[in-house]
């Protein structure tokens, strides 16, 4: 993976080079941020997570699950009392939701890691420890043609540090 | 994930102190490497905090002793007197699993209300809330006859096709605690993400905790994709914490109001009981979080305003369950069912006075205090106030289990109870088991969200605005606060 990173003190001006690089297609753009800013979010533009569809798969689940595990395991050993129902699903309902719950939670977490692609063994090129205490990091993924006119960009921004990797 | 927090414009009045939103402001703090310096300062050991440690272990280690002289000898040495077969393990379960809830609300329902006041309270709250629920877990365990025997309640292929009763409100207690234990473990764990990588990433680290917070970090990098999926799966743990801590404590008084016994079998309970939970795990976040915003220098963090928006939650709960009380009194009344009755009038003015005074007293009387503003905003009367509410809630559990169970329908039920040592030694045994917990946390993990808190602090800015943009939250015009 080449491309050049731009590192920056100030907000304002990594906003302004995310801008000025998605005006100039210099190629994919990746920003780290010590914490999540809307100015950024903004700037980039982003789809909407695919988080919510692993949160509702998992939800639906762990939901039929609950319901299932207590239904089957009342017919499969059945406690027949005063000729009441055998599966009742309101007592059943309470394993629905709890089941629903932690499936749910779960999946949650399976998608932003599946999503986030993490755990990752190796860092990304580009990563310095400085953004995630306080800088800006803009990483633009491009040629190395196209490298010198991402770098312009950058330090035209106000980036303090510009460099290339690979 | 604080991004709900708007600081308010230079050009404003200064505020009352005790206006809503001012609660999210941190004049004091002024960038994000304060932010980090100071907060990654309280993660060195002290002496106070050796000796701490030394206490609670001591605690702990009475309390296993306890236990295991009454595995060796029986569950009589527990001072069990029949028919009162549910005494201090049973009162102790429900206290630690209340004590819980208030870490979910803080977290999960106070996020979702966008309560700005929950920034710097919350992890340390959360903590408490999953330490909590480990201790509440062990307690039904202890109450069992057999201990080793408890993983009959979880429903699992065995060669004897076997399973649990699916009808009981022990299985259904065995459903919700794990689930409970489980989210709010996988919720700490996941708002803590983003602080491990600044611990991994901050110099002067020894190379083995470097690595141990690489990995715990699971390379986290702080990207914007990162974060884009991390707000949305922040977003939807407290969605679904938000009814699970409704539904935990609810599912826990089913173990009372299902049974036909007097005092308990009322439909009241699930309110009752959660009220009744979050009023005492404010109380235990009070007693927690005031001594650490002084020993730790983060009096600037955990503000006055903090504290002050909490006690209005205290007060608003104490109400709640002061309610609830006297609509417990009103339905024994107007039910017109005279062994009912009689049981209100022993738990009150019988046998049990004494209980029941200390529990409308630390629960329903002094919590009045804070319609006081100079009381709320007193830190020392909270943490004074916090210890009568902690046990006002244990007496709260004490009163509904032990007078109905000593008093059922007919007089040959009636008795008494009296915990013996091994239940004194158990009870001390969870406080050092908890604290243990909590005071390894505060050592080795942020106790303040330090990304959460970095997202109310204004950003550097390149450009000084004519109107004071870093007053205004860093916003850039005409873009999204």
């Amino acid at each position: 993976m080449r491309g050049v990173l731009g590192a920056f003190r100030e907000i304002d001006a990594a906003v302004e080079a995310i801008e000025a690089l998605k005006r100039d297609k210099l190629g994919d753009i990746r920003v780290f941020s010590p914490t999540p800013r809307h100015e950024l979010e903004h700037a980039i533009d982003a789809p909407p997570s695919p988080v919510r569809r692993y949160t509702l798969i998992g939800g639906l689940a762990g939901l039929t699950f609950g319901y299932w595990i207590a239904i089957w395991a009342s017919d499969y050993w059945p406690l027949v009392v005063g000729g009441k129902a055998v599966a009742s699903w309101i007592p059943y309902t309470i394993f629905g939701f709890e089941v629903m719950v932690l499936v749910g939670a779960l999946s949650t977490v399976a998608g932003l890691f599946i999503s986030s692609r993490v755990p990752r063994l190796t860092m990304m090129v580009g990563y310095d420890p400085r953004f995630s205490h306080g800088d800006y990091g803009v990483w633009v993924e491009c040629t190395p043609e196209r490298a010198a006119a991402a770098e312009d960009v950058l330090r035209a921004a106000g980036a303090v540090e510009v460099r290339r990797e690979r | 994930m604080a991004t709900i927090a708007h600081p308010v414009p230079a050009s404003e009045e200064p505020r009352r102190p005790n206006i809503a939103t001012a609660d999210v402001q941190l004049p004091a703090v002024k960038d994000y490497e304060q932010v980090d310096r100071e907060i990654v300062a309280t993660l060195h050991p002290t002496v106070a905090w050796f000796i701490g440690l030394g206490v609670a272990v001591f605690f702990l280690i009475l309390g296993a002793a306890a236990w295991m002289y009454q595995i060796y000898t029986g569950l009589g040495v527990a001072g069990y007197n029949p028919p009162v077969m549910w005494g201090v393990y049973i009162i102790t379960f429900v206290f630690w699993v209340g004590i819980g809830h208030a870490g979910t609300l803080i977290s999960a329902i106070l996020y979702l209300f966008r309560a700005g006041f929950r920034t710097t309270i919350y992890r340390c709250a959360e903590a408490m809330t999953v330490f909590a629920v480990m201790t509440a877990g062990l307690f039904p365990i202890l109450h069992l006859g057999r201990p080793w025997k408890f993983f009959w309640l979880i429903p699992y292929p065995n060669w004897r096709y076997l399973w649990p009763q699916f009808k009981s409100p022990l299985v259904w207690d065995v459903f919700a605690i794990l689930t409970y234990l489980t989210v709010s473990s996988t919720f700490l764990y996941i708002g803590l993400i983003p602080d491990i990588a600044v611990l991994r990433d901050r110099e002067g680290i020894s190379p083995i905790r470097k690595r141990i917070f690489s990995i715990l970090a699971l390379g986290w990098r702080n990207t914007d994709r990162e974060w884009r999926h991390f707000a949305r799966a922040y977003l939807f743990l407290a969605a679904f914490s938000t009814p699970l801590v409704l539904s935990v404590h609810s599912v826990v008084s089913f173990d009372f109001a299902m049974a036909l016994t007097p005092g308990w079998h009322t439909t009241i309970f699930p309110p009752y009981f959660v009220a009744g939970a979050i009023f005492s795990g404010i109380g235990m976040v009070f007693t927690i979080i005031i001594p650490l915003r002084k020993w730790f220098g983060l009096k600037h963090y955990v503000t006055i305003n903090h504290l002050d928006a909490a006690a209005k939650l205290c007060l608003f709960t104490s109400l709640v369950v002061g309610c609830a009380y006297m609509v417990e009194w009103f339905v024994a009344w107007y039910s017109g069912n005279q062994v009912e009755k009689d049981f209100f009038a022993n738990r009150i003015w019988g046998q049990w006075w004494w209980a029941s005074v200390i529990l409308y007293t630390c629960n329903m009387i002094l919590p009045l205090s804070l319609f006081w503003q100079k009381l709320r905003r007193s830190p020392t009367w909270l943490f004074i106030l916090s210890f009568f509410i902690n046990i006002g809630m244990w007496f709260e559990r004490f009163v509904i289990v032990i007078p109905s169970l000593s008093h059922e329908f007919e007089p040959w039920q009636w008795t008494s109870y009296r915990p013996t040592w091994v239940d004194y030694a158990i009870l001390a045994g969870s406080f050092g088991w908890f604290s243990m917990w909590f005071l390894l946390f505060i050592k080795q993990l942020p106790v303040i969200a330090i990304s959460e808190v970095k997202e109310i602090i204004p950003p550097k800015l390149r450009r000084t605005r004519q109107h004071g943009i870093a007053a205004a939250g860093g916003h850039l015009p005409g873009e999204h606060p």
